[in-house]
């Protein structure tokens, strides 16, 4: 499903150029739950960047599902990611003026066609769905700044599962969290992943190793033996 | 979510930002209308004014000694009457008010005094305006200050000049210059008296250049006299067209400083404000990125917020740039103000054009750093 080959990714530093990711060939399997593991700076985040279609990488092929993602325009690449992939951030990355069940429509604008909530409909509609099974129905005129931890990263995974993607893409998804919370958020990406959805999580922490059926060690921009 | 419910929540959500950008087109506006308007009013109050100083040309026969006319403001060749409506008939003269006269010096009561005969006063076609000088009846006549004072005139006698019986309505107050040694009567009287039927002296003229745009009005006029009356000389009073050139220059040169200096300060200001924005919106835009967003919905989201702007400070600018006109207009131009300082709701609608326009382009820099961010980076790349 997920294939990298050979992909290395350069920056230009004040110190001169920095690899972050040193010819990495990856494929990953539909269905499967992989946890990219490695310290800080070993690349996790640039390798998530680079499958989500958001990062260009100076040499290699990235492709999902045999589609070349970096053949295709900044526009195809943007209809792509809105359609199939979901994204989970360690800091949420909720957007501070929209409200639950607006950060969790945010995603759905793309799509198509567009979900509009209604909470007339809530039993049939597929964001209230997604917030009554994350917890979050009592919450969903609130704000980023009016919620709690864990409630702020079960909108995000709301937010990431709202168009039915085929992968969903984790950076650090418990970084701040506490650990029940922490253990409700893989949860529900493990469930993901069992109804047959590919995620691919980059952490530090072991608790996602748990979930995994692979784990990927990453260090100096390579991927290393166990 | 759609583009204009995502503008709405922002600026609800920034509002301070919102607000110091509304002030900024808000200040924009309402100083230009103010500076229009006040800019409007001063030229027509300067040549309100102008016309208070008299006549600044002057039109006389071919032949004319210069140097007297320049002296006495006399001339003792003459023209006929017809003149003055082959002037006064549409044409290319560009003028505001035209009068005709018959003036001579000559003795009378052992004075030496300037005889004056007055033709009603001409306005272009369609141009109703107030006369600069008051018509004057057949059969009557007004005294200078100096003749009444020392032949103990007054108003309601009799007087007979060259056989010929007026009546004064009017003794006037002490001028300081020649009308205090003039009498002045109705045209067809001064030609009987004078024995010069049919005959003029002088056209007197105010032009009505003063709001072209050029350095020398003079060569303009004397073409366009010339044109129609080939036998005549136009003698401009420059201290006159002098100052109101100075005055239309000064008034432009206000405006070529000030309201482009304004409205760069403003644009400027829209600017810090639109990338302080930008700045505070790093993550939100990664996110957008991220989650599909092209370029042009991100555009249309700093774009859209600058037409909300433009369009809200337009309005709010163009209230208090009427109102600042209206309020402290009528004591600044105090014959022009009621007349010319109005709203108008011409500005209004430029201004609802313009200013959207205006921040819009101010803010289209910082929209396309906003465009340009790379999602990776923005969500804080290892």
């Amino acid at each position: 499903m997920v294939r990298l080959e050979k992909v290395v990714k350069t920056y230009q530093t004040h110190r001169g150029v920095c690899k972050a990711l040193n010819e990495v060939t990856l494929s990953i399997e539909k269905g499967q739950f992989v946890v990219i593991c490695g310290p800080s700076g070993s690349g996790k985040t640039t390798l998530l960047m680079t499958i989500a279609a958001m990062l260009r990488p100076t040499s290699g092929i990235v492709s999902i599902e045999g589609h070349n993602l970096y053949a295709q325009t900044a526009r195809a690449r943007a209809r792509f990611r809105a359609q199939n992939i979901g994204f989970v951030f360690q800091e949420f990355a909720l957007v501070p003026y929209l409200n639950v069940v607006e950060n969790i429509l945010l995603a759905g604008s793309l799509a198509v066609p567009a979900p509009v909530f209604r909470q007339e409909n809530a039993g049939t509609d597929p964001a209230y769905e997604l917030i009554e099974k994350l917890g979050l129905t009592d919450r969903i005129y609130h704000k980023p700044s009016q919620l709690s931890a864990g409630e702020k990263q079960r909108t995000a995974i709301a937010r990431a599962l709202l168009n039915r993607p085929k992968i969903i893409l984790a950076d650090e998804p418990t970084g701040n969290l506490d650990p029940d919370n922490a253990a409700a958020v893989l949860g529900y990406m493990d469930e993901f992943h069992r109804q047959g959805g590919t995620v691919i999580v980059a952490t530090h922490g072991p608790a996602a190793k748990d979930f995994a059926d692979r784990v990927v060690y990453l260090r100096n921009g390579k991927i290393q033996s166990p | 979510m759609i583009t204009p419910g995502l503008i709405l929540r922002e600026i609800l959500h920034r509002r301070t930002n919102f607000l110091l950008s509304v002030l900024a087109v808000t200040v924009a506006v309402a100083l230009f209308i103010s500076f229009f308007t006040a800019g409007v009013a001063s030229q027509r109050e300067t040549a309100r004014l102008m016309l208070q100083m008299g006549y600044n040309l002057h039109i006389v026969p071919a032949g004319t000694d210069r140097s007297e006319f320049l002296l006495t403001g006399l001339t003792d060749k003459t023209m006929p009457q017809q003149y003055l409506e082959k002037l006064a008939t549409p044409s290319a003269f560009s003028y505001n008010h035209l009068l005709g006269t018959l003036q001579r010096r000559i003795s009378w009561q052992g004075f030496e005094v300037v005889l004056a005969g007055l033709a009603p006063e001409v306005c272009p076609p369609g141009q109703k305006q107030p006369p600069m000088v008051e018509p004057i009846p057949q059969g009557t006549a007004y005294v200078g200050y100096i003749i009444a004072d020392r032949l103990k005139l007054k108003a309601g006698q009799i007087i007979e000049i060259g056989g010929r019986q007026l009546k004064i309505v009017r003794c006037l107050f002490e001028q300081g210059g020649v009308d205090d040694i003039r009498i002045q009567c109705h045209l067809k009287d001064a030609q009987e008296i004078l024995n010069l039927p049919g005959q003029i002296s002088e056209i007197q003229a105010v032009d009505c250049l003063c709001f072209v745009d050029t350095n020398d009005p003079v060569s303009i006029l004397r073409k366009e006299v010339a044109s129609i009356l080939p036998d005549v000389e136009v003698v401009q009073a420059k201290p006159i067209a002098a100052a109101r050139a100075k005055q239309r220059q000064m008034i432009q040169g206000v405006f070529a400083v000030i309201v482009p200096f304004v409205v760069i300060a403003c644009g400027v200001w829209i600017v810090v404000l639109a990338v302080i924005n930008v700045r505070d919106r790093y993550q939100e835009i990664g996110v957008m990125r991220a989650l599909g967003y092209g370029s042009g919905k991100i555009t249309a989201l700093f774009l859209g917020k600058a037409v909300i702007v433009g369009l809200l400070g337009a309005f709010i600018g163009f209230l208090v740039g009427t109102y600042l006109a209206l309020h402290f207009g009528p004591d600044i131009f105090k014959m022009t103000a009621k007349t010319v300082i109005k709203p108008q709701l011409s500005l209004l609608t430029w201004s609802l054009i313009f200013a959207p326009l205006f921040a819009a382009v101010s803010s289209f820099i910082p929209a396309m750093i906003a465009v340009a961010y790379d999602p990776a980076v923005a969500l804080r790349l290892e």
